[in-house]
């Protein structure tokens, strides 16, 4: 059993703010709009941003959107939460001039009300923004009950109540302030009796250390007629509250005569029948708000979220070993239908859910690409037309759309972030619709900027081939070498099976929302998204037509489109997409079994020196014809001969300029391998850049490259550069370039994903049961229903079954070490202690969501 | 691209079409615009076609957003869903996936709509293929019954069934809406009209 510090407890949350709309103003306009309008105090056209918070600090805050009646905000937050929090609030705030800005509605969830809005998206309605009801901090406090005899004016035994207010910690900060002071009040007896008794002001602290003793006495000293019947209901009846106010200011005290109480921080009311007056009450409680005085439901409005709010016990690896076999049995799992990871996709809602933590789980195990090659076989085995093929939404294509999002982005951003800045930059007109055009723009130059921004796109992307990912590659590598395989007849199923990936599911979708993959921070006004669009749809239809046995006429879908496309389907554009293509989809290390020919990526004319050789001599030098590949740099002694030496593209680990000097000749550059150096001289100087371009490109991914180097050739015993004579001596310069983009590794938390896998079977309990009973009566009816009874066909209901049987006893028993850990922590849990304050909403949640098996 | 220019006060209809990828969005779109059956298999990023159309005698203009099925796209599913005045849901037979992520949509619109209902309706397509058909009429019917939308079996393969059907169909039901809801439609109406004067 777990321990109560062997449990981590990973909180996450993602919100994801869709649109605001004043509901009750609606109303109110379509009746009469004049009112309406004066209603709005001003106009009705606001500039509004919304702000999402963790109790009162701020995480998020979208950009601003701009006059408008019905904001729509589209964003998104996600993140991991560090610390403790009771309550997430999203505010809207209409934003004038440059600084000020004023609430207008505030939407307040507790975090156990998180649960109930999980994954659903929901109109919430706006309330006004008052600071009394979202309060946070607590409070720690002492209540005795004292019996004393009075000497005076008889002797009789008389109570009263010690209060003592102790501590308080993480107050609320006010206009970047906080002083505060306490007010206890204690209420009892028929008549509510009162009595209020203040702390003094302590200064700048949100942990106010008071320490101050209040008595009150309970004698009803004064009321003569009962003055003697002491009654213990009436204590019964009693209520105690301690509130906090920050004192705002010595203006407020002194100039306005102490008319204001400051500011509310929060409130703690105990009924004294709640407690126990035997003994010493000492407890933490949590501070309340208060509601608002004014009773005024006023209809502002209502704003739509959508909320992913998860925490997740993550227990030590050893309790998920039973999972992870069986998770990462499931490439070779026959059918790949009958494997855990497909039943996961299978139960889930969203493929989004299951692939995200199958993709890492897989990644960190390093069995991505099995498992991706086994889920492909199975969709193309499917799919009767490679046309089709990966064009519908499976786990398959939102796996691979988590690991290019996952490994890809470094990659994406070095590839496309300058062109999308100087899209959105310095935006040109590019409506090329003459439906839709503006006054005073002309369709032809718009069509210039439109095809200059596509070639410019294009440029990029294609150029970008060798620094994609590895692993990226490796999948298109497989996706591709299947696609061969299962429609041996199609001539573009190639092409078709990497595009789908890359271009429809990654490039198409980042220039279109530049601000979904963090290319831009901000929103695009209209005029640059519709340039991005154009762009997108552009390249789309571009590389479609290599993609697809189509005929290449775009006269059918929106005729508009058309100039712009027939003047960018050049074959040097065409081959430039196909070419690319074919680069990042032959597979590295591994995965290369390339039977595939080598893809040639520059030749030419260079001399080069003889290589291992110390000896300095002029014959030293030769003409020779040099190819780069994907695979080899090689050359022979002339073009078409057979090659004279080939050096794998692995063995690369540096490629960088050679100072002049060395051999008193320009445009000099070497290829450092394991044990030697091979020195090349170029034509020209341009020459010298495109070549050490391409090849310092082409080994960017290697795992050894070079972090230092000799800038100079070791001649006569010795390095110029740094006179070393030990000619295996490391560099001593740094390589240009630093870290390859391509190969940051990304750290992933094995136990997590697992403990997210847990989750997910658990909350579908139910549809595993169904899947379970659907394998049993395909068995029983098998041969006597052709009709499948089910909504489900199961492909091999017996493996199924048994895998279905095996996720359950996996599930269930790690739920039982969850509950037994809840149960412990339950247990040690003191409540009134400084981690458990009374009156915290969130301690009752220790118990979870979904607790019953 | 108009047929006919009718008299000016058309009300304008903006129609979506959505659903999974490949289903054949593009195909019924196209086919109801150009009256033809594309062989072509381009995915969309996001089409709009315009025409004057004349339904149970009524002129109007039918502005179709034809969009992209991938879920990679479905952030900026809510910028036209927002827009849209109808929809038409559209899943292949053939894809069992698509059917099923119809409900999907419907709740997302609705969400985004913010009501109970909204004018949709639910295209069964590619029914020529009668021998690779997954998902049977009974079950389409039973899903429109739940998510309370008419539901048509369409095919924009030559000779297309039902596919001018569908798009009507879709108006009518903006038409048959009780007054009251259609006021969000009718004041964007409005506000464009006002544009055009100044």
């Amino acid at each position: 059993m777990a321990g109560v510090g062997d449990v981590r407890v990973e909180e996450s949350l993602r919100v994801k703010i869709g649109c605001f709309q004043r509901s009750a103003v609606h109303f109110v306009k379509m009746k009469c709009s004049c009112e309406a309008k004066n209603l709005l105090a001003g106009s009705g056209q606001r500039n509004t941003s919304c702000a999402v918070r963790l109790d009162s600090e701020e995480i998020y805050r979208t950009s601003v959107v701009e006059k408008a009646q019905d904001p729509f905000f589209g964003e998104e937050f996600s993140g991991e939460i560090p610390k403790q929090f009771r309550s997430l609030s999203v505010l809207v705030y209409e934003s004038a001039g440059s600084k000020s800005e004023k609430v207008l509605g505030k939407v307040s969830l507790k975090k156990d009300e998180l649960y109930k809005y999980h994954q659903k998206e929901h109109w919430f309605p706006l309330a006004t923004p008052d600071t009394e009801t979202d309060v946070q901090g607590k409070v720690h406090l002492e209540v005795r009950f004292d019996e004393y005899l009075n000497t005076e004016p008889d002797f009789i035994s008389s109570h009263r109540m010690a209060i003592r207010v102790l501590e308080c910690s993480d107050l609320m900060v006010i206009n970047g302030a906080c002083n505060p002071y306490a007010v206890v009040t204690l209420s009892w007896g028929k008549l509510k009796h009162k009595e209020i008794k203040r702390t003094t002001v302590k200064k700048k602290t949100i942990c106010p250390q008071f320490e101050e003793l209040f008595h009150f006495d309970l004698n009803n000293r004064g009321q003569n007629h009962d003055r003697n019947i002491y009654n213990f209901d009436d204590i019964y009846q009693g209520e105690l509250s301690v509130s906090l106010w920050h004192d705002d200011s010595k203006v407020s005290r002194e100039v306005l005569g102490n008319m204001f109480r400051g500011c509310f921080l929060g409130e703690v009311r105990i009924l004294l029948r709640d407690l126990d007056l035997a003994t010493v009450h000492k407890a933490w409680y949590c501070l309340q708000g208060r509601e608002p005085n004014k009773q005024s439901p006023q209809d502002i409005g209502s704003i739509r979220l959508k909320i992913c709010y998860t925490a997740d016990y993550v227990f030590d690896s050893h309790y998920y070993e039973d999972l992870r076999s069986l998770l990462l049995a499931s490439a070779d799992t026959d059918p790949v239908s009958s494997s855990a990871a497909y039943i996961l996709g299978h139960i889930v809602d969203m493929h989004q859910q299951a692939a995200q933590p199958l993709v890492r789980l897989f990644y960190h195990h390093d069995k991505l690409v099995p498992l991706i090659c086994a889920l492909a076989d199975r969709e193309m085995k499917q799919t009767t037309d490679p046309n089709t093929l990966f064009r519908g939404n499976s786990l398959l294509s939102k796996m691979i759309d988590e690991l290019m999002k996952l490994v890809g982005l470094p990659y994406l951003h070095d590839t496309l972030k300058a062109f999308v800045d100087y899209v959105c930059d310095d935006p040109k007109p590019c409506e090329i619709d003459s439906t839709r055009i503006r006054d005073g723009e002309n369709l032809n130059d718009n069509l210039g900027n439109t095809k200059s921004y596509v070639k410019g796109a294009l440029e990029a992307i294609t150029g970008s081939g060798l620094v994609c990912p590895a692993l990226m590659r490796d999948v298109f590598g497989v996706l591709k070498e299947m696609a061969l395989k299962n429609y041996p007849d199609s001539s573009t199923v190639r092409y078709h099976a990497v595009s789908s990936f890359i271009f429809l599911r990654f490039f198409a979708p980042a220039i279109l929302g530049p601000k979904l993959f963090d290319l831009r921070s901000d929103t695009q006004d209209y005029c640059v998204q519709r340039a991005l669009t154009l762009i997108s749809k552009a390249i789309t239809t571009l590389v479609n037509i290599i993609s697809s046995s189509s005929s290449g006429s775009f006269g059918l879908k929106e005729e508009y489109m058309g100039p712009l496309l027939d003047s960018l389907s050049t074959s040097s554009v065409l081959d430039s997409i196909r070419m690319f293509l074919d680069i990042i989809s032959s597979a590295t290390g591994a995965y290369s079994k390339n039977i595939e020919a080598p893809i040639v990526l520059k030749e030419g004319q260079m001399i080069k020196r003889a290589q291992g050789r110390n000896r300095l001599g002029r014959k030293n030098f030769k003409k020779r014809y040099f190819c780069l590949t994907n695979q080899y740099l090689s050359y022979a002694k002339a073009k078409a001969e057979k090659a004279l030496c080939m050096i794998p593209v692995e063995d690369i680990l540096a490629v960088e300029r050679l100072q002049e000097d060395s051999f008193k000749m320009k445009y000099m550059f070497q290829v450092v391998q394991q044990h030697r150096a091979l020195y090349v001289q170029a034509s020209n100087c341009v020459e010298e850049k495109e070549w050490l371009d391409i090849l310092t490109k082409v080994c960017k991914s290697n795992k050894n490259r070079l972090k230092m180097y000799h800038p100079a050739a070791f001649i006569n015993g010795h390095w110029l550069c740094c006179k070393s004579v030990d000619p295996n001596a490391a560099g001593c310069s740094p390589v240009t370039g630093g870290v390859p983009v391509a190969e940051i590794q990304v750290d992933i938390d094995p136990d997590r994903e697992l403990e997210k896998v847990h989750s997910l079977f658990l909350a579908h309990m139910d549809r595993l049961d169904s899947l379970q009973e659907a394998c049993g009566a395909q068995v029983v009816y098998a041969g006597t229903t052709e009709e499948p009874r089910a909504s489900m066909i199961v492909e091999d209901p017996q493996s199924c079954f048994q895998t279905v049987n095996r996720i359950q006893t996996c599930v269930i028993s790690l739920e039982q070490e969850h509950k037994q850990y809840l149960r412990m922590k339950q247990r040690s849990t003191v409540i009134g202690s400084r981690e458990a304050p009374i009156g915290d909403d969130t301690c009752g949640m220790l118990l979870g969501p979904q607790t019953h098996l | 691209m108009a047929n006919r220019p009718p008299h000016d006060n058309a009300t304008t209809y903006k129609l979506v079409v959505v659903g999974d990828g490949g289903v054949g969005k593009s195909a019924l779109t196209i086919q109801f615009f150009q009256k033809m059956f594309v062989v072509d298999y381009d995915p969309t990023i996001e089409d709009s076609y315009i025409q004057y159309v004349e339904i149970d005698g009524q002129w109007c203009i039918m502005d179709v957003l034809d969009t992209a099925g991938q879920e990679e796209f479905s952030a900026m599913r809510e910028q036209y869903m927002r827009k849209g005045d109808g929809f038409l849901l559209v899943f292949s037979v053939t894809d069992r996936q698509s059917f099923e992520n119809m409900a999907n949509f419907h709740t997302q619109i609705l969400r985004v709509k913010d009501r109970d209902t909204y004018p949709m309706i639910l295209c069964a397509n590619k029914v020529d293929l009668v021998h690779q058909r997954k998902v049977s009429e009974e079950q389409v019917k039973e899903l429109a019954t739940k998510l309370r939308i008419p539901y048509i079996e369409t095919s924009a393969k030559d000779p297309p069934l039902n596919v001018d059907l569908a798009f009507h169909q879709v108006v009518r039901v903006i038409r048959a809406q009780p007054a009251h809801l259609k006021t969000q439609r009718q004041k964007r109406v409005g506000k464009k009209k006002r544009c055009a004067i100044l």
